[in-house]
């Protein structure tokens, strides 16, 4: 049955393929380079774009945030949730020809861990070498060094590599110069074409393992710019299939106006918070904490600068089961007055407070110069800076430069509450920029310990629901919204669903083109 | 033979300054507070895996061991990873070091093209409207902020007469590469690839004119100056009285002696040439080394701005040296007093 | 006494002549009116500007994007502030760019050129292979490599800056120092056994002046419009303090549609640099020191 049914697949590719010249490419532009195509190095949104159409994993996760099967069609958790083993699709293979065996997966993590980048920090304490062994040339074991209930969400994050090419290439490096220019995965596309600094081409692989459905995308060129009138010039002469996510909102104007183009929105379980340092002044007092949310105008946010979907506490409705409904913030400045009333700065006047925000984002400034003229009414004296990315998390690693007040986004990197709690407000998470806030609060911990070290999920959505509710009362962040991706996409491009995981929503297998 | 000893000279004299260069550039990396390897990392490293980097990268030795592994390096053109791109820098320069070449070297020429027929020009109506149109246009283009005129031009070409491309230096769908010397408008002329060469010259143009308006005016205006210098020359009033054609006299006995001066100054020039590159590039999205240098600049990627500004010194060294080269070569004189003041 | 007061005179008729040269040299009657109106329209915003709070914490998201009217001259921004009004202020950021790198480059500059000029040998190698060095590196990239070095922000940036432009002065006055420092006044003066360093800054200065003069102007276009790269670029002052690169920037997403935005402030950048220039070519005629650029 299943012979028969690879080579109806077969078939259909050969059918396809004297079309194949004249299919379908998606030119879509991403607003940074492509990092590293190396699974053992991957950590940013782009590189994990990259990574979510060259290589497969054992596991991928669907809308919903659960784990559906890819190169594992299923798998067993043994009763204590301390090990788990995967069984590989017969029929999977490498874009190579070959089959993806447990030995791959075996070198791939072996290779993940030694490296010790990337995704690595994701296992730290979970495996070490020799953790994952294989049973049969089909099946592989994890077996955890203790039990932690968010591992099958981290799965997805090991992408599996032809160990036969890559030990082969291995070089001095385990590979990782080999591995910076060619693919060696199980992905639906191949490396086209890699201009580091403009473009990355990927072509599909017409033979991949899963198969593919009607209207395949053949090609997708990633055009790197983060200039408005560029993108909206490649709209103009037809270039652009599809825009990033962080456009401007007149550059979607225009491009919604253009006859070509339609624009999809999805909600996704990424946050948009400013984050109080809670152990620097004026911050670590609760009341000024609370004093800024609410002079927070949240509506001027929601309708002028970046529209976004709802969010009350930290974290996203996403997450239905562990979600606390709690009512929706509110703008009020004599509210605010107030808190400062109760606060040790009562009757103070031009309260010294710092705002950092991403200067490359214009929407951020925006929100931090509304801040700060809200703030200044009410008696701060706020200093703003703009400041690159990677400064951000640069200030963010001691708790002195962490400024008062943070523009940040912060979305799951695995399909897990415990992601959202495990690297904002963990102690173990102090020093990066999603821990911004710097709690170190010995409660919390043993909080999302405890609903790591649990297998039963009513248990574990009762400790979440209560660790919301403490994060709200301690006032750890102002919590403005979820952000709302949108898309600028041809009318014939059809796929978009937002991933609760990476940027696993811009694997282009799933996309389509409905045209002729 | 004396050219010969001046060339010398002058060998040793840039590869002094080329020394001097590495010399700043390796003070200045090294005051850099923060931490490359946690930027390597990449935000969501953790503290181990950062520490477990730098002692990969040597960044855990003392000062003096660190300024060995980068002198020895730079010996063997090894400039280091790039945190940002996870590559060698010099892999990184060397793909993007073509297109600025190409860029700049089109602004050259623009520049003379177009600089010294001006200057000619203006020098031979010494006072008359064209000689103070020349001027005013030299003062403006000196004036103007690059990134303006690039604006403008992008705004222009692309949005009003939809007539030019705007960004990159191929348009996306192009099969063409530059597989030969880098520079796409010769490869695509030496294999005779037309289309090619059209589509890479109409990207070509905006960036070098928005950059070359400056130059441009400084060459009209030297070569104007040096000009009406040479002809009040004694050997041109003797070539006169032996009754040489004006045209002759002209192009033979005051255009050769009279673009030392032009030259020279696009030499000294070069390297603000280069700088407004940074800022052109930018704008027009042109895959070039300046803006591999400011998008590594602004992300504090510590071997990259290392290398980039290095090359841009060597860049600047070697031109001046071929400078010198070509202007010992047409002008005897500078061989034994040196080509400069 | 009769001495002292023919040299007044001379002095005065100096000053006289010079003056109806100048007043006879559009272009340099041009540039010193331009450069007039940007000094005085820097000293005066926070009285001359139509909306003088809109520099510092205010948004009015209700007129963001408003294109020029009586209201606002330059339209408003993405956050809704006047652009004139901001124009005005930025112009304070710019002029102290240029004075502060000069102010350290000038002085620096023209001791070295000096001292090389003067003495030659040793001390004429060390210091202009020094300046090969400097020349060799962009000022530009420069700044951008040294503000990423500390923290990237403006004054940064002039350090850096500052750090390379010397190099230029010190070039100009030894090239004049050198012609001139076995001239009969200089001779005399050694004679008479004056100290060194009044010959150096007695004697030798005096005779730079024009040529220094000339250059200063020049710089301050050349450095006003390096700051200005510079914050394009994204090494501006902290907001929301009003800076022009960092105007034309933030306006050149909203381009072409509303042009106003990066446009003006960057019209208003040419117009400061175009006054600089036109006053220092113009002076460069008037003082006959064409070799000055």
């Amino acid at each position: 049955m299943r012979s028969s049914l690879i080579l109806v697949l077969g078939l259909c590719a050969l059918a396809l393929s004297p079309t194949f010249a004249a299919g379908h490419t998606v030119t879509v532009n991403t607003v940074q380079i492509f990092g590293t195509i190396d699974p053992a190095k991957i950590s940013d949104y782009t590189d994990y774009m990259a990574s979510a159409n060259l290589y497969d994993g054992l596991a991928n996760v669907d809308p919903d945030g659960n784990l559906v099967p890819e190169l594992a069609e299923k798998w067993d958790v043994s009763p204590d949730a301390t090990s788990v083993t995967f069984h590989i699709r017969p029929d999977a293979k490498f874009q190579d020809g070959s089959p993806v065996e447990a030995e791959d997966v075996v070198y791939s993590v072996e290779r993940l861990l030694k490296i010790n980048q990337g995704p690595a920090n994701l296992f730290a304490g979970v495996l070490k070498p020799g953790s994952v062994e294989a049973i049969d040339p089909k099946t592989v074991k994890f077996t955890l060094l203790k039990t932690f209930s968010p591992f099958l969400a981290t799965v997805p994050a090991i992408r599996i590599v032809n160990s036969k090419i890559v030990k082969a290439n291995a070089g001095a490096d385990d590979g990782q110069t080999y591995l910076s220019t060619h693919v060696a995965g199980a992905g639906p596309y191949t490396l086209k074409s890699w201009d580091r600094g403009s473009q990355m081409t990927i072509e599909r692989d017409p033979n991949y393992y899963r198969g593919w459905g009607e209207g395949p995308i053949d090609e997708v060129r990633f055009i790197i710019t983060n200039d408005e009138a560029t993108v909206r010039s490649m709209a103009a002469s037809g270039e652009l299939t599809m825009s990033s996510q962080y456009q401007s909102p007149d550059t979607y104007d225009a491009l919604s106006k253009m006859p070509r183009f339609k624009i999809v929105t999805g909600v996704t379980p990424v946050a948009f918070y400013l984050k109080f340092n809670s152990k620097v002044a004026p911050t670590d007092d609760v009341h000024i904490r609370k004093a800024i949310a609410l002079a927070t105008d949240y509506d001027t946010i929601h309708n002028t600068i970046i529209p976004g979907g709802e969010l009350t506490g930290p974290l996203p409705k996403t997450f239905a089961g562990a979600y606390l409904p709690t009512p929706a913030p509110k703008f009020d400045l004599e509210a605010a007055k107030a808190e400062i009333a109760k606060s040790g700065y009562a009757g103070k006047t031009d309260i010294p407070l710092s705002l950092t925000y991403v200067s490359s984002a214009k929407f951020e400034e925006e929100l931090a110069l509304l801040m700060q003229s809200n703030l200044e009414q009410i008696g701060f004296k706020v200093t703003l800076s703009g400041e690159p990315w990677n400064r951000v998390t640069e200030i963010a690693t001691k708790v002195e430069t962490t400024p008062n007040v943070t523009e940040v986004f912060f979305g799951p990197t695995y399909p897990s509450p415990d992601s959202m709690f495990y690297a904002q407000y963990d102690s173990k998470s102090a020093g990066t920029w999603a821990s911004m806030e710097w709690l170190q609060n010995p409660e919390i911990d043993k909080m999302i310990d405890a609903a790591r070290a649990t297998g039963d999920a009513a248990a574990q959505a009762k400790i979440y629901k209560d660790l919301q509710q403490t994060l709200i009362d301690q006032q750890t962040d102002a919590f403005l919204e979820t952000q709302v991706v949108r898309h600028a996409m041809d009318k014939c491009l059809d796929g978009y669903v937002p991933v609760p995981m990476q940027s696993f929503d811009y694997a282009f297998h799933k996309y389509k083109w409905t045209c002729s | 033979m004396e050219f010969f000893y001046f060339l010398i000279r002058r060998v040793f004299w840039s590869l002094l300054v080329l020394f001097g260069l590495s010399i700043v550039i390796f003070v200045i990396a090294r005051v850099m507070p923060g931490d490359p390897a946690r930027m390597a990392m990449g935000p969501r490293a953790s503290q181990e895996q950062v520490a477990d980097l730098k002692a990969k990268m040597g960044l855990d030795k003392p000062i003096l061991a660190q300024y060995g592994q980068f002198a020895v390096g730079l010996l063997h053109g090894d400039l280091g990873l790039s945190f940002l791109t996870k590559r060698p820098v010099n892999h990184d320069i060397a793909e993007t070091f073509a297109a600025t070449f190409e860029l700049v070297l089109a602004t050259i020429l623009v520049a003379f093209v177009v600089g010294v027929p001006l200057g000619v020009v203006a020098a031979a109506n010494k006072d008359g409207w064209v000689d103070n149109l020349v001027r005013f246009f030299a003062i403006l283009g000196a004036a103007t902020p690059s990134f303006l005129l690039a604006l403008l031009l992008q705004v222009l070409a692309g949005y009003v007469l939809h007539a030019l491309p705007t960004t990159g230096r191929v348009s996306p769908d192009s099969p063409f590469t530059a597989d030969i010397t880098g520079l796409l408008t010769l490869d695509t002329l030496l294999r005779g690839n037309l289309g090619g060469l059209s589509d890479a010259l109409r990207h070509l143009l905006l960036p070098t004119l928005a950059l070359s308006a400056a130059t441009i005016g400084q060459i009209a205006r030297i070569t104007r100056s040096s000009m009406i210098d040479v002809s009040t020359q004694d050997y041109i009033e003797a070539v006169r009285a032996f009754g040489v054609p004006d045209r002759v006299r002209m192009f033979k006995y005051m255009l050769r002696p009279a673009f030392v001066p032009p030259m020279t100054i696009m030499g000294l020039e070069f390297a603000s040439l280069l700088g407004n590159a940074f800022v052109v590039e930018l704008v027009f999205s042109w895959p070039g080394m300046a803006s591999y240098g400011v998008r590594s600049i602004l992300q504090k990627d510590l071997n990259a701005v290392m290398g980039v500004v290095m090359i841009s010194g060597v860049f600047f060294v070697v031109i001046n040296l071929m400078i010198d080269v070509l202007v010992g070569f047409i002008d005897p004189r500078v061989r034994i007093r040196g080509a400069r003041a | 006494m009769s001495a002292s007061v023919s040299a007044a005179s001379v002095r005065i008729s100096i000053a006289y002549q010079n003056w109806h040269r100048f007043s006879r040299n559009p272009t340099a009657l041009i540039g010193a009116a331009i450069v007039t109106i940007v000094v005085l329209a820097a000293l005066l915003a926070p009285w001359i500007a139509p909306h003088p709070d809109h520099v510092g914490a205010i948004v009015n998201f209700r007129v963001r994007h408003q294109p020029p009217s009586a209201q606002y001259w330059f339209g408003t921004d993405n956050v809704g502030r006047d652009i004139f009004s901001r124009v005005l202020f930025g112009y304070r950021i710019s002029l102290l760019l240029a004075a502060v790198v000069l102010g350290f480059a000038v002085p620096v500059g023209a001791t070295l050129g000096l001292l090389a000029g003067y003495f030659g040998g040793w001390m004429e190698i060390l210091i202009m292979r020094l300046t090969d060095v400097a020349l060799a590196i962009p000022p530009l990239v420069m700044a951008l490599a040294v503000t990423a070095v500390l923290t990237p922000n403006l004054l940064h940036a002039m350090f850096a800056i500052a750090a390379l432009w010397w190099t230029w002065h010190t070039r100009l006055i030894f090239s004049i120092t050198r012609t001139l420092r076995h001239q009969e006044f200089v001779e005399a003066a050694r004679t008479l056994g004056a100290s060194r360093f009044h010959i150096l800054f007695r004697e030798l200065l005096p005779n730079c002046a024009s040529a220094i003069l000339v250059k200063v102007s020049l710089d301050f276009g050349f450095v006003i419009l390096i700051g200005a790269a510079l914050s394009y670029l994204g090494l501006g002052v902290q907001p929301p303090t009003p800076d022009l690169g960092t105007m034309v920037a933030n306006g050149a997403d909203f381009l072409p549609d509303r042009w106003w935005e990066s446009l003006l402030p960057g019209a208003a950048i040419l117009f400061v640099a175009l006054g600089f220039n036109l006053l220092g070519d113009g002076l460069r005629d008037l003082y006959d020191v064409e070799s000055v650029r």
